[in-house]
């Protein structure tokens, strides 16, 4: 993983642009310009004892006075969300990582269909205000469960026109992939919303190749069902127990105890906090290892095992 | 509030001239004399990866480091092998020479601003190089030179400029501090004969 500088960067605006999703504006104290970026970029967000959330930057990257970034409140989540809504108001100070792109748009494509579902929005606008700027067709459709739900409207209206579709569930609209046409060659497909959206979109597009669909979720595993179950994990080097309980993740016992594990979207997404194991039956939850990896590499921010697992640390 | 990661043990320093770059030195004899510096910038991070802040003034702590900086708390990046790093230097003369593009050995002229290099200390006509195994005074601090300073990939990384190669012999000098202070920009920098 790249290295990427740490900057204290000021809230210059903080407003509601939904019941729930706070839209932030941050400045940099002394610098005019802030690091470069480009449509698809997210910026890591450090929040209290040293945790990270990642959230796309949905201004104008033509725009190096500041970043923007909205945030959804999630009252079951992690507490990044929650600490973000309480505490980054106006003046307040948000360290925030200079920008990563994950989500790049492909530079061939002439054509570009986006589908986001309500918060993900954020990586899209970028990419609708990137392609209008460069003249090159697109289409936006936006799902949520209606206008008051759908974070950035405005913008989204503003930079997209008629390019737009909204699809409010409330008003009985829902999106259906069967309105994409990707007949011509160059159409590239970005997707960002909760995993059915992802899922919903590649399934019912068939004859997209890979190499074309893009897509983006906040989760990293789609067992919405699975139930964890405390188990023991070993430091082999040492014989060290640690007992990993049912509401914990391994990454934080770990932590606990002493291990300095480097980590960075704790969803097992990125692959930073990968660690050996031998001697046990893991249960990969992650988007990150390949299969070829998983007979004795884990990702210990979502991972666990049955019972038992022995750690090479 | 803590925005640092938790769990981390303080670094552990090795004294200047007991490192095994400092005690060879220390023994034999050298190092330039005839010479006075003056300290530009002082420079800290509270942690690793964050940018370098700018101090007016900055307070030195025997054998710990400067009150703020990543290593005086244990957040910096380093490995596990003790080190000297409790105040690091870098000439403003090997910053110009990058501006310059000389020696060309890179793609062309490297600005590297006070607060990119992530050293300390940015001083000029300080001869760094020979001040391992030294004794020498930053305004009322007095520091030892404990090592040449190496660069590493992580900046490169984290400037996204590839400057490993460019600062190769003239990436500063790692110290230890012998005598606490304040230090302010200004301040005249001299070898310790005694």
């Amino acid at each position: 993983m790249t290295a990427r500088i740490i900057m204290k960067l000021r809230v210059e605006n903080a407003c509601m642009t939904t019941a729930d999703v706070v839209h932030l504006r941050l400045v940099h104290p002394l610098r005019p310009e802030l690091p470069e970026w480009t449509a698809g970029a997210h910026v890591d967000l450090r929040v209290p004892d040293g945790k990270i959330r990642q959230y796309s930057l949905c201004g104008d990257p033509d725009d190096r006075s500041s970043y923007e970034i909205a945030v959804k409140l999630e009252p079951g989540g992690r507490g990044g969300s929650r600490w973000v809504h309480e505490n980054l108001g106006m003046g307040a100070v948000a360290h925030v990582s200079a920008p990563r792109t994950n989500l790049p748009l492909a530079s061939g494509a002439e054509n570009t269909i986006l589908v986001a579902g309500g918060i993900g929005i954020t990586p899209l606008l970028p990419m609708a205000r990137t392609r209008r700027g460069q003249g090159k067709d697109f289409a936006l459709h936006y799902c949520a469960n209606s206008a008051a739900d759908a974070p950035l409207l405005d913008e989204v209206r503003e930079i997209c026109g008629s390019r737009l579709r909204c699809w409010f569930s409330r008003e009985g609209s829902r999106f259906h992939p069967g309105v994409v046409s990707i007949d011509r060659p160059d159409t590239h497909v970005y997707v960002c919303g909760p995993e059915r959206l992802l899922y919903t979109v590649q399934h019912g597009l068939p004859m997209l190749p890979d190499d074309r669909f893009h897509g983006e979720t906040f989760t990293a595993t789609l067992d919405e069902n699975f139930k964890a179950e405390p188990f023991e994990a070993t430091i082999a080097s040492t014989g060290q127990h640690l007992l990993v309980p049912a509401d914990r993740s391994l990454l934080d016992v770990l932590r606990e105890s002493g291990f300095s594990m480097s980590s960075s979207c704790e969803l097992g997404v990125c692959g930073s906090c990968e660690c050996g194991y031998r001697n046990g039956i893991v249960i990969h939850r992650d988007k990150s290892l390949p299969v070829s990896k998983r007979q004795d590499r884990l990702l210990p921010c979502v991972s666990r095992a049955r019972v038992s697992v022995t750690l090479d640390l | 509030m803590n925005f640092h990661s938790a769990g981390k043990a303080p670094p552990r320093m090795v004294e200047a001239f007991d490192h095994p770059a400092g005690s060879i030195a220390v023994a034999k004899e050298g190092g330039a004399v005839g010479w006075q510096g003056r300290l530009l910038h002082i420079h800290i991070a509270p942690s690793a990866s964050y940018e370098m802040e700018e101090l007016a003034e900055a307070e030195c702590v025997a054998g710990r480091g400067i009150i703020g900086d990543r290593y005086f708390y244990g957040t910096g990046t380093y490995s596990p092998k003790p080190d000297v790093r409790e105040v690091t230097l870098i000439e403003q003369e090997a910053l110009d020479s990058l501006a310059r593009n000389d020696p060309p050995l890179q793609d062309g002229p490297i600005a590297l601003a006070p607060g990119d290099h992530r050293r300390n200390l940015t001083v000029i006509g300080v001869p760094l190089n020979h001040l391992v195994g030294r004794r020498f005074r930053v305004g009322e601090v007095i520091l030892r030179g404990g090592r040449l300073n190496f660069p590493c990939k992580y900046l490169e990384e984290i400037l996204g400029k590839a400057v490993f190669l460019p600062l190769y012999n003239r990436s500063g000098l790692n110290c230890g501090i012998e005598r606490g202070g304040t230090i302010r920009p200004g301040d005249t920098i001299e070898m310790l004969t005694s």
